[in-house]
């Protein structure tokens, strides 16, 4: 059932980097608990979602503003921050 | 000793302090002096700020001179998971990845507390990000059960539980994804709820499995636990799956000793230790005695649950920890880059061994190529497993299993074998995929670990679970128990 089961591709995919022993042993466990997983393929199952809406019926609210966090505390829980704003990594190379 | 303030219920301190004889500066100063000779030695807390406690005690009880006090947890100490927002103390999800946060705001459930004036106690260790069931997972340390210092308390709401039966505090919060307050309550001797999905706010706690989470109360005794629930329960418009103001009222609890339960054919079977289904056996033969009427029911898709649940929580899991990037909050690598390669290196710094498993388990089930094969029949099987539930609960008002198979196990026993850490969770998950309430009630022991027996009833019958739980607690000695340390 796991056929196909490609841990750079997934590691990817998730933005994870991970040794040689990681891979190894994340690739052995994910077979074995995909193997326990099997039973969902046998089932005998019904062909609709729909009451499997344990969540209730959007509650949704009107579209007016409400209070948010401040810049001030935002950028004091960031790992970095100049004048007020969060810094990253350069995204937009110089060249024009 | 037993008149000491951590061997006193909820209730009773707070009739101490209504009446005068205890002040909640008192309260604190006993329960930090003992903080300061037993947790390091069974890890239930990562955070305490005494004197941040003891200013809000403080305030407390200069409320209630001047006739001021805000209800019967007003002065008393509830210590919080650390997966719960409280507006500055630290967010860490005994992660490595939030290890330098402080919460920038509440929780709802933190407003309700600092509302009904009760004291936010310190933070409590958990499984990283709630992932696992024996708090082994934890970044930050290892907590302990406080009746066998070698073995699990349970998890991950492992400190909720290892606070309570060390009488580190009288209340906490716990949150449940698949059995993170439940299997944790049993195997520490206390009790546990899970609400109906939807009854508590979820705003401020932090994501896991955003369809399966639920914050709940922890506590020593049916009472106290039902105390805290009360304060929890209200409705919230942050959290668009919490019930409005006119869906929440519970079903009343009607006579304990007419319930009819419901035992689910086969569940005390294969798995069960011996100790455990004669622990849970003489529960249903005091409910039997009392009257109740008991009655066999059959849930064939009870074998789906433990893969359903983990393809659906490790899905959303997936999903809800994209947030971490190493952008906004939490832990940002050093080797910087390009912003890719920023955001890999954080999170591959940031999440510990069982995090990246789940993960790397959800991104799977919902990739191209397999999410029909995965995720989409486990939803299917989901609302299978619901129906099944709904079903039986039109014929029964509970249905009474083990919570756990086994006792606690050993410290380290299961760390190299997480399928078999999945399967502790057999009893507790389907209480989360149906959205249904649920309650872990100590029953009895196998040896001197702690047994608890599971109650699930229909959406809102909270008040059904605590009654059927008070008339086995009322007639047993399990109320109020703690190791001794």
């Amino acid at each position: 059932m796991a056929e196909g089961f490609d841990i750079d591709h997934l590691a990817k995919l998730a933005r994870l980097s991970l040794t040689a022993e990681e891979k190894a042993l994340y690739s052995s466990q994910l077979n074995q608990i995909l193997g326990h997983f099997q039973a969902l393929a046998e089932a005998d199952l019904p062909a609709t979602i729909d009451d499997a809406r344990v969540v209730n019926e959007a509650a949704l609210r009107s579209d007016e503003p409400g209070p948010v966090l401040g810049a001030e505390a935002v950028t004091r829980i960031a790992p970095a921050s100049r004048d007020g704003q969060i810094s990253v990594p350069r995204v937009v190379d110089d060249e024009s | 000793m037993a008149d000491a303030p951590h061997a006193l219920s909820a209730a009773e301190l707070g009739r101490r302090l209504a009446a005068g004889t205890l002040t909640s500066r008192a309260l604190c100063e006993a329960l930090i002096a003992r903080y300061q000779t037993v947790n390091e030695t069974v890890g239930a807390f990562t955070y305490l700020d005494q004197a941040d406690v003891l200013a809000q005690a403080d305030a407390s009880d200069a409320r209630r001179k001047a006739g001021q006090g805000r209800g019967p947890l007003e002065g008393i100490p509830v210590a919080i998971k650390d997966n719960i927002a409280v507006k500055g103390q630290p967010l860490t999800c005994s992660s490595k990845m939030l290890a330098p946060l402080v919460s920038p705001y509440d929780s709802h459930v933190a407003e309700r507390l600092r509302a009904a004036g009760a004291i936010l106690y310190g933070r409590l260790n958990m499984d990283e990000f709630a992932m696992g069931s024996s708090t082994e997972n934890s970044a930050i340390r290892k907590t302990f059960n406080p009746w066998d210092l070698a073995r699990i308390p349970g998890g991950s709401s492992g400190g909720s539980a290892a606070a309570l039966a060390a009488g580190l505090v009288p209340l906490s919060l716990g949150s449940d994804t698949g059995g993170s307050i439940r299997q944790p309550a049993s195997h520490c001797g206390v009790v546990g709820l899970k609400p109906t999905y939807g009854l508590i706010s979820r705003f401020g706690l932090v994501a896991f499995a955003s369809s399966l989470d639920q914050i709940g109360p922890m506590a020593r005794s049916i009472e106290d636990c039902e105390l805290l629930l009360n304060a929890l329960s209200s409705a919230d418009a942050r959290d668009m799956t919490c019930f409005g103001p006119s869906d929440r009222a519970l079903t009343p609890a009607g006579d304990a000793k007419k319930l009819r339960i419901g035992i689910p054919k086969g569940f005390l079977g294969k798995g069960v230790a011996p100790e455990v289904a004669a622990a849970v056996n003489a529960a249903v033969e005091f409910y039997r005695a009392q009257g109740c009427a008991i009655s066999e029911v059959e849930l064939p898709s009870a074998d789906l649950a433990v893969p359903t649940y983990y393809v659906v929580a490790t899905a959303e899991a997936s999903s809800n920890l994209g947030r971490y990037d190493g952008v906004r909050y939490g832990h940002r690598s050093a080797s910087a880059g390009t912003p890719v390669e920023m955001m890999t290196a954080s999170r591959s710094e940031g999440f510990g061994p069982e995090v990246k498993r789940r993960i790397l388990l959800g991104t799977f089930v919902l990739s191209a190529g397999y999410a029909d094969a995965y995720y989409v029949r486990a939803l299917r099987a989901r609302a299978k497993i619901r129906s099944e539930y709904l079903a039986a609960l039109a014929g029964v008002d509970v249905l009474l299993t083990p919570t756990v198979p086994t006792p606690a196990f050993k410290v380290g026993e299961k760390a190299s074998d997480p399928l078999q850490l999945y399967l502790e969770d057999i009893f507790t998950i389907p209480a989360n995929l149906a959205g249904l309430p649920a309650i872990s009630v100590p029953c009895g022991k196998s040896g001197h670990l702690p047994v608890g027996f599971h109650l699930v009833g229909a959406p809102l019958s909270e008040a059904k679970l605590l009654a059927a739980g008070r008339l086995f607690e009322a007639a047993h000695g399990f109320a109020h128990q703690q190791a001794a340390l």
